[in-house]
């Protein structure tokens, strides 16, 4: 069975259509780039699939369990129930809370009765997947660096119990060698049966490192490498 | 001057319950309650229904009656809150303009409530049996009450309590976490709509507190939850709305300030000081006193 199935899924705000009729199947254990320029449409497939757009339609299937449907309202409504079934989002523009420490940042990730109980463990596996983290836990996550604060919303997404994990623009606005050693961090993570989307318009920051790239151009899929992009011959780069 | 700094005392720390309750709904869920007013009242009500209950049953004092009756305040403003909540906030809460569209909805149910009252237990001032019993401290030239000492002593009780859970447990980290972020709380998995209702349960009940122990000197009638609610909505935004310290901060300012104008001025220029004190805070700080306490970037 696949982690994630969308059939025929349309989403966008108010009178504006983002996604059109778009398919997309994730298996478990694949680490998925979905790449694209801005406006084409990464950050509202992944809204769409915990259903934070302003509308939408179409199946997605998680974990054999549909949680899209025909929405036209209550933007954010089954959001938490989506998150807490294990879907975890680290949305771009980190929204983070600003008044928290770095700790309890960290902690209000894990939300499931089972990840709260394994908190602390939790903690110290995303320390170690960033390791700047752990001499910050009790700074005021207000006052940090535009990279620390990325890595408190991934690591936040990370203290879940999650089965597909959805990282948003994981490089943007950051200097490119901080955003270089996040997204490797990022692709380093065993995620095991489970699954992870990688939104990134930073194309090389990907190449060789996921299982599959997907191309988004106006809404649709349009382009779906069962490789990494490094191993694509130069031609299909465009090269003539 | 003992009784001036007792009674500043007293009127901070039940203008505070008020203020933290309507500076916590603003925070967290985007409402500004100008119901509060009658969530307090429906709070004096009902610890005048538990009064009355057991006085017909022939117990007039005692613990069960003190306890019963702050208890019972609390109940019935929680019991209310959550009744402007399945009103004003569930309905409205998804919806284009909720900060706009919930405003008029309490202050709908704000007046229609007041009216609710007078229908059913008419226009006079019901007291309330004492809950601290009647004696009183002499220090020096002046002196202090049980229910005023009492009075200081619950509310900071109640509100250390309420800060400290706030601070430790994981349903309090839920709502720092709505105050703070609602898009990151969504992504986290905290509900808007359940905690919400927390929310504005647990002001309920910091109102209600409020209320029983103001009803010792000022009764409950259905307008009681007036002066209240100005106060409270004045403190609040001195305060910096969503920010604790700023708001406990700016009701031993506006405590003090309305004992001082009451003994040297007149009791009538309360609200003009009030009103002052509020608008030169906001002139100089827009984001009230809690903005100079915490510095942190959005």
């Amino acid at each position: 069975m696949s982690i994630l199935q969308l059939t025929g899924v349309s989403a966008g705000y108010g009178p504006m259509r983002v996604l059109h009729d778009l398919d997309l199947t994730i298996e478990p254990g694949e680490r998925v780039g979905l790449v694209g320029l801005n406006g084409h449409g990464k950050t509202t497939l992944l809204s769409t699939i915990v259903g934070l757009t302003g509308w939408q339609d179409g199946s997605i299937v998680f974990e054999g369990k549909e949680i899209g449907g025909r929405r036209t309202h209550g933007v954010g409504r089954k959001t938490p129930a989506i998150v807490r079934s294990g879907i975890a989002l680290a949305p771009q523009g980190d929204a983070i809370f600003p008044g928290l420490s770095v700790k309890d940042n960290l902690d209000s990730g894990a939300y499931t009765s089972s990840s709260w109980r394994s908190r602390k463990r939790r903690r110290d596996s995303v320390i170690s997947v960033f390791p700047p983290l752990g001499k910050l836990l009790k700074q005021t996550a207000g006052t940090l660096s535009g990279g620390e604060r990325r890595m408190v919303s991934v690591g936040r997404a990370l203290m879940s119990d999650s089965t597909l994990y959805l990282v948003d623009e994981p490089s943007l606005g950051l200097a490119p060698k901080i955003s270089m050693g996040l997204v490797a961090a990022l692709c380093d993570i065993d995620i095991g049966e489970g699954a992870m989307i990688i939104a990134e318009q930073n194309l090389p920051l990907l190449e060789g490192r996921v299982d599959r790239m997907l191309g988004m151009h106006a809404g649709e899929i349009k382009l779906d490498v069962g490789e990494a992009l490094g191993d694509v011959p130069p031609a299909a780069g465009g090269m003539h | 001057m003992i009784e001036l700094i007792i009674s500043a005392a007293v009127l901070a720390s039940m203008y505070g319950l008020v203020a933290i309750g309507i500076s916590f709904t603003w925070a967290s869920i985007g409402m500004l309650n100008l119901a509060q007013g009658f969530i307090f009242t429906a709070g004096g009500y009902a610890a005048y229904l538990y009064a009355q209950t057991l006085t017909n049953m022939g117990i007039t004092d005692g613990p069960v009656m003190s306890i019963g009756l702050l208890v019972s305040g609390m109940v019935g403003s929680a019991i209310a809150g959550l009744f402007v909540g399945s009103i004003a906030f569930l309905p409205l809460q998804d919806r284009a303009n909720f900060r706009t569209r919930g405003l008029i909805a309490t202050l709908a149910i704000s007046l229609i409530g007041t009216q609710l009252w007078l229908i059913f237990f008419g226009p006079q001032s019901k007291p309330l049996p004492p809950i601290f019993g009647t004696g009183r401290i002499e220090i020096g030239s002046g002196g202090v009450s049980y229910s005023q000492l009492g009075a200081i002593v619950i509310a900071t009780l109640m509100l250390t309590a309420v800060i400290m859970w706030m601070r430790s447990s994981r349903a309090g980290l839920q709502m720092r976490a709505m105050m703070m972020n609602p898009l990151g709380a969504a992504v986290v998995g905290v509900s808007v709509r359940v905690t919400g209702m927390r929310v504005l349960a647990i002001s309920g009940a910091l109102t209600g507190l409020a209320s029983v122990m103001l009803a010792q000197t000022f009764f409950v009638s259905p307008t009681s939850g007036v002066q209240p609610l100005t106060v409270g909505l004045i403190i609040s935004l001195a305060g910096g709305l969503g920010s604790i310290p700023g708001t406990v901060i700016a009701a031993a300012i506006v405590g003090l300030a309305e004992a001082l104008t009451a003994r040297y001025l007149a009791q009538s220029l309360v609200p003009f000081v009030l009103f002052g004190i509020v608008v030169l805070i906001l002139v100089f700080r827009p984001r009230g006193l809690g903005g100079l306490l915490e510095d942190v970037r959005e």
